[in-house]
């Protein structure tokens, strides 16, 4: 897998090569009229950024622990853009979109078309890009990126702190970096919600497992109510382990 | 009459080509006459209007109030009271719609604007609405971009006095059609119905009398008619500017103030409070001038009008483009171009023709209700000034062309 940085630098290379804007343009033209179209059906208002200028859908779903993203727009030189964005953006983890930066697009002479005032919604397109990576930054299997405090992302930190006290009864690894975690939503009652599931359907003290759960993140300051889903569906494997779970197990 | 000298603004290179500015609807370059005010008073009159008795203060007031003078007759108002500085034509219509309707809108009113609106007089009476339980009735428009007189009649028949206001454009700033005004204000007054005209483009492209118009309001911003910006005109009949409220509390709007009542000072200080830009509403004093000669110079007329027959022209003979606002008397049509192009978006055309040194507006053009009207989301639009040459329109054509092949 190539590097957001390894894209992006092929991507300045490529531009390298034309002298004016006419041919970038063309380029650009040529690339939105290539680019996949987002699939009709997700084509709808709630995936709608809308600017002044032009309209842009993106849609965004997680696949083994990288986001794949698709979108559309009624400009086609903003679709070209998109298309470059999705380059670099596709398919990569949560942490590395989070922690991506995009420079390459003043490098390769379409800054303006950045600056909030264009209005054609690739500023918010490029926003919606890293708020999804935030949101599914605490995935299984994805290195976290480190949160900044904001997005309720402090208390969320301090939830994954205390599950990461709670332990396999089988396994000397933590529920957290084993995967069993899918999800954590905290709103902004202090009500969290975790989905989360067991190495196996038939796991015996699940319920004590589901219990040291509720009561390590009952503990968190801030925390008033604990309401834990298990699910079996989709089904855990050892590719949900974190890289240090691995480790300790001598997997790697 | 030679006018490209008198605007240092269109002596410049884009990318390294000769601008051709065709955004004049959004906002007009300044003559060197603006500018060199701009610059004196900065240095010679920065005292603050009408409050110090020191020479500075004097000398703001004077030109401020000469600004005043030179609106009230470029429009032909009765009095100077009649004409209240603002800071641009959406806050005369805020004005307007917080005033007015905090003394006459009821719940169950409305007010009846139409289909064709900026968000400017559209947006504002929506909050007015909101606030005292009011709504909108939109009058709408055929698909040449025409208002029907005998529907405003019949709406206003049918409600029976529940509308307190008709606000209307004066030509619209999509459409570019100048609409009958003053059979407006004629049928909405059969009803006894004030009527309040958004001349933000109509100031520009028509001769606009108020008196003649018999408009009780009537709004514009300096800044497309080649004044500075933060600064526009409310004309306002003096009975409706009495009865309102103040809009602002502040200096220089009172008589006398205590802690238990204040006194508000006369019209038009009583809408002017705090600190205003005296040094823009100074400037509509030489922009209003040279906007005059130009109206007035035939040679430019006939050029416009040349320019607006060329375009018409040229542009419908473009496969797949879409023109809206077809008055049937090109007469009617001010050099305004809103249009679509099948296979090429107005944004990508934009984008292409900025590269080329054209300025040119496209989006939503603040009348998203207009545009959804005609099935669109987004227009390439071309507005011209005087200062425009057919060479230029020449150019135009070529380059969108060349930008549509781009594209298709």
């Amino acid at each position: 897998m190539n590097t957001i940085q390894d894209i992006q630098a092929g991507i300045v290379e490529e531009f390298a090569v034309f002298t004016d804007w006419m041919d970038k343009y063309e380029y650009l033209i040529e690339l939105g009229k290539e680019m996949p179209l987002i699939d009709e059906k997700d084509k709808t208002d709630e995936h709608l950024i809308k600017g002044c200028q032009s309209r842009v859908w993106l849609a965004c779903r997680p696949e083994n622990g990288r986001l794949r993203f698709s979108a559309d727009s009624d400009a086609i030189i903003t679709k070209g853009i998109i298309s470059l964005l999705l380059k670099v953006y596709d398919n990569q983890t949560p942490a590395d979109i989070l922690a991506a930066d995009e420079d390459f697009i003043g490098q390769i002479g379409l800054k303006e078309n950045l600056s909030p005032t264009r209005a054609n919604g690739l500023v918010s397109m490029i926003e919606t890009v890293k708020q999804y990576a935030k949101h599914y930054a605490g995935m299984p299997g994805e290195a976290r990126h480190d949160g900044d405090g904001k997005d309720g992302k402090g208390l969320e930190d301090e939830i994954i702190l205390a599950l990461r006290q709670v332990y396999d009864p089988e396994i000397p690894v933590n529920v957290y970096d084993l995967g069993l975690i899918y999800d954590i939503q905290a709103d902004a009652d202090g009500v969290v919600f975790i989905k989360m599931t067991l190495t196996a359907p038939n796991c015996p003290i699940a319920d004590e497992v589901v219990a040291q759960v509720q009561e390590a993140v009952s503990d968190v300051p801030g925390v008033k109510e604990v309401q834990v889903d298990l699910v079996f569906e989709p089904e855990w494997t050892t590719d949900r382990m974190s890289e240090e779970a691995k480790l300790e197990l001598g997997m790697l | 009459m030679e006018t490209r000298p008198l605007f240092p603004a269109l002596d410049r290179q884009i990318y390294g080509k000769p601008l051709i500015y065709f955004d004049n609807a959004a906002t007009a370059q300044r003559p060197r006459s603006v500018l060199e005010l701009q610059q004196r008073m900065s240095v010679e009159a920065n005292g603050n209007i009408h409050r110090a008795v020191h020479r500075l203060s004097a000398y703001a007031t004077e030109l401020y109030e000469a600004g005043r003078e030179a609106v009230r007759r470029f429009i032909n108002a009765p009095a100077r009271e009649n004409v209240v500085f603002t800071s641009g034509t959406t806050a005369s219509i805020n004005l307007v719609a917080s005033c007015f309707s905090q003394r006459y809108l009821a719940p169950g009113d409305r007010i009846l604007l139409s289909e064709a609106e900026h968000h400017s007089n559209l947006v504002s009476w929506q909050l007015a609405c909101e606030r005292h339980g009011a709504s909108l009735e939109v009058l709408p428009v055929d698909e040449d971009g025409e208002l029907s007189l005998p529907e405003l009649d019949r709406r206003l028949q049918a409600a029976e006095g529940r509308i307190k206001l008709v606000a209307l454009t004066h030509i619209s700033n999509v459409l570019g059609v100048v609409n009958p005004v003053r059979e407006i204000v004629e049928t909405a007054h059969r009803h006894a119905v004030p009527v309040l005209l958004d001349g933000a483009q109509g100031i520009v492209h028509a001769p606009v009398d108020v008196q003649a118009l018999n408009c009780d309001f009537y709004v514009f911003s300096g800044h497309k008619i080649y004044a500075p910006t933060g600064i526009g005109v409310l004309y306002g009949k003096r009975k409706w500017l009495d009865a309102m409220p103040p809009y602002m509390g502040g200096g220089e709007m009172i008589e006398t103030v205590t802690f238990e009542k204040t006194t508000y000072a006369p019209l038009p200080l009583k809408f002017e409070a705090g600190t205003q830009n005296y040094v823009a509403a100074a400037c509509m004093a030489p922009a209003l001038e040279l906007a005059q000669r130009m109206a007035e110079d035939e040679g430019l007329q006939a050029a416009q009008r040349t320019m607006r027959d060329y375009l018409l022209a040229e542009l419908t003979k473009i496969d797949g483009l879409r023109l809206y606002g077809t008055p049937r008397k090109a007469e009617r049509k001010i050099p305004l171009f809103s249009f679509t192009v099948e296979g090429a978006f107005a944004g990508d055309l934009a984008q292409i023709l900025d590269k080329m040194g054209i300025a040119v507006r496209s989006g939503h053009m603040c009348a998203e209700p207009l545009l959804r009207r005609y099935g669109q989301t987004s227009m390439l639009r071309a507005s011209l000034a005087p200062y425009n040459t057919l060479a230029e329109c020449e150019a135009f054509m070529a380059s969108l062309r060349r930008a549509i092949n781009m594209l298709r």
